[in-house]
């Protein structure tokens, strides 16, 4: 089945969606889509069937989401924990995915038409190779689209991502493109796998479980969380404005707490820099203290060495992980 | 058309937020009108029959529980709860604390046995104002007439140790967080990290999860709550623990102030009776 459903909202459907539109809606929505399991359960089919109705499950929700205005979605596929079911259930999982992502590269002119965004979040190093490089093809291949944007965690944890951002900066240290003091919140984001979308506004997760269970926790943590008792494949148009309205019942609260925080975040900076000065000031002063002007200026100098050094080694980074990219995809032996 | 729509969607949320006060206010209505029959019904549900003809004071069925816990039933029927979280994590977000209902909601923790309990809000008020809290904890303590409860109590906040009692056996930590202990101590750990690398102790690639998680823990050992109990109208974590909260399971109840103890053992049971698959 294909990752982009055709279609149009009944009137109904489209009455609300306008309405709820004249609010704030979400701009990145993040999916657990959990109860493919328990579906078939349900409807005595078997574990693939569940999985492969979740899949069209995803496609359909992906065109509500457009069709709300809802221009960026994050859906955990597959996380590192997963590895721990049975063979079978894992292998049936790969072969899933490599069926799908071969589809979607027979589909790339759709895509092009409704400018979808690809992107495949985590640790592709652990996946068959051939899946790798299949991922790697399709990334690539939607790489400049800009409309709407799909973000396929796989082979993902967000402890991993946290730890590989922190592996990435140390890179950075180790390169001598950045220092140690520069590590910061902001820094860390933008070197997580997510770095090149904005924190989800909303994070729905389907099936009664009341967990984040290792997914987006750094990005989510002023997000609207919603926890739905539907199974992920019975999924409804409703379930998902059910979830805006509570977006939007939260928006003004979440607002503020983000606002708050990006305030704290802001005079950590500049506490990190006062620091970072005075240190270099007792190091290459001449024993006498630095008055108060120009005190200031060495921060203001400092902070615009920092925020040079960070763009070039987030530069280096964005450059390593493309050609990471490119070269695996070219390995993909598909025409 | 574009007005029409706007007009419908403020009716839609006016009718929402009628709807939820109205609940709030009924809820608040049945339960001082239930008061006596939940407590009845609370007390049959947990007591054995033996015990039936149990007293209505409410301090009577905390230290009964309280007792019960302690004693760690072998028997699953006659126990609170079949599974009681080791770390359980108070999560106000309302605008005005109620110190005495935050005493409360600890005190019955230690109670029922769970034996490190944290207070967070997204202000940092709680860990300004500790010592209040901590004089509301030792009030409540004293009220329920648990004194005598027997085990130690560690009240720390920003890591640091602001009271500790010299009783023995029993562990209990009380612990008030702040968004400080969230994203500020990865990146204070990250930050180490880098200054390692950057003095040539380590390499990039010596990073991984458990490598990081230790790190972390070593300025501040946080256990990972198992259970958060979320009091407020927001639906959101507010930078609470990222790093600690993957398997959490969170429960959220209206609000704080007067809460009573049926919604907290109601909560507790919520979570004794989730299943966590663990990926598998």
């Amino acid at each position: 089945m294909s990752w982009i459903r055709e279609g149009e909202l009944n009137l109904i459907e489209r009455l609300s969606a306008n309405v709820l539109k004249a609010g704030p809606v979400p701009k990145h929505v993040a999916f657990i889509m959990d109860g493919n399991r328990r579906f078939a359960r349900k409807k005595h089919v078997d574990r693939q069937e569940g999985h492969s109705q979740g899949f069209n499950k995803l496609a359909e929700t992906l065109r509500w989401c457009l069709q709300l205005d809802i221009p960026e979605v994050t859906v955990y596929a597959f996380s590192i924990e997963n590895f721990n079911r049975s063979r079978e259930e894992v292998d049936g999982l790969m072969e899933l995915a490599k069926l799908k992502f071969l589809r979607l590269l027979d589909e790339r002119d759709k895509l092009e038409k409704h400018g979808v965004c690809i992107r495949v979040l985590g640790d592709l190093t652990l996946l068959p190779l051939d899946l790798q490089q299949l991922i790697a093809k399709a990334v690539v291949a939607t790489r400049e689209h800009n409309r709407c944007f799909l973000n396929v965690c796989f082979a993902y944890t967000s402890r991993h991502e946290m730890a590989n951002a922190v592996r990435e900066m140390a890179w950075g240290v180790e390169q001598g493109l950045i220092k140690a003091s520069d590590v910061s919140e902001a820094l860390l984001s933008e070197c997580l796998y997510s770095s090149n979308s904005p924190n989800p506004d909303l994070l729905i997760r389907t099936s009664g479980e009341v967990r984040l269970s290792d997914f987006l926790l750094w990005q989510t943590s002023h997000s609207c969380l919603v926890f739905q008792s539907v199974l992920w494949p019975e999924y409804s148009f409703w379930n998902l404005c059910d979830a805006v309205i509570q977006y939007q019942c939260n928006h003004a609260s979440i607002m503020k707490a983000r606002e708050l925080h990006q305030d704290e975040q802001h005079r950590q900076q500049l506490e990190a820099d006062h620091a970072c000065v005075a240190q270099l000031l007792r190091h290459h002063g001449n024993g006498k203290p630095a008055d108060g002007a120009r005190r200031r200026e060495a921060v203001a100098e400092y902070g615009l060495r920092r925020e040079a050094r960070v763009k070039d080694f987030l530069e280096a980074l964005r450059n390593k992980r493309d050609s990471f990219l490119t070269r695996l995809a070219s390995q993909a032996t598909v025409a | 058309m574009a007005l029409v729509y706007e007009l419908v969607w403020r009716m839609l949320h006016v009718l929402l937020h009628i709807h939820r006060t109205l609940v709030t206010s009924l809820r608040v209505l049945l339960r001082n009108w239930n008061g006596q029959t939940w407590r009845r019904a609370v007390a049959a549900l947990l007591t054995p029959a033996s015990l039936a003809g149990f007293p209505d004071s409410q301090k009577k069925l905390v230290l009964e529980i309280s007792k019960r816990a302690r004693g760690r039933c072998s028997r699953p029927s006659g126990c609170l709860v079949e599974k009681l979280p080791v770390h359980v994590g108070l999560l106000i977000v309302e605008e005005q604390p109620s110190y005495t209902d935050i005493a409360n909601l600890v005190v019955w923790c230690m109670a029922v046995g769970i034996s490190y309990v944290s207070v967070y809000d997204n202000h940092g008020v709680f860990r300004k104002n500790d010592t209040l809290l901590l004089e509301k904890i030792v009030r409540q303590q004293d009220r329920l007439g648990l004194e005598d409860s027997k085990y130690n109590v560690e009240f720390l906040s920003n890591g640091n140790t602001v009271h500790q009692d010299q009783i023995v056996s029993g562990q209990r930590v009380v612990n008030v967080l702040s968004p400080e202990d969230g994203k500020h101590s990865i990146v204070e750990a990250a930050r180490r990290f880098c200054r390692t690398v950057e003095q040539k102790e380590k390499t990039s690639k010596d990073i991984d999860v458990p490598m990081f998680d230790a790190l972390l823990r070593e300025s501040k050992n946080i256990p990972d709550p198992e259970l958060v109990m979320k009091f407020g109208p927001v639906s959101s974590t507010l930078g609470f623990l990222p790093w600690h909260i993957r398997l959490t399971e969170f429960v959220s109840l209206p609000s704080h102030v007067d809460v009573s103890y049926e919604d907290f053992l109601v909560a507790l049971q919520r979570y004794s009776t989730c299943e966590q698959r663990q990926g598998k």
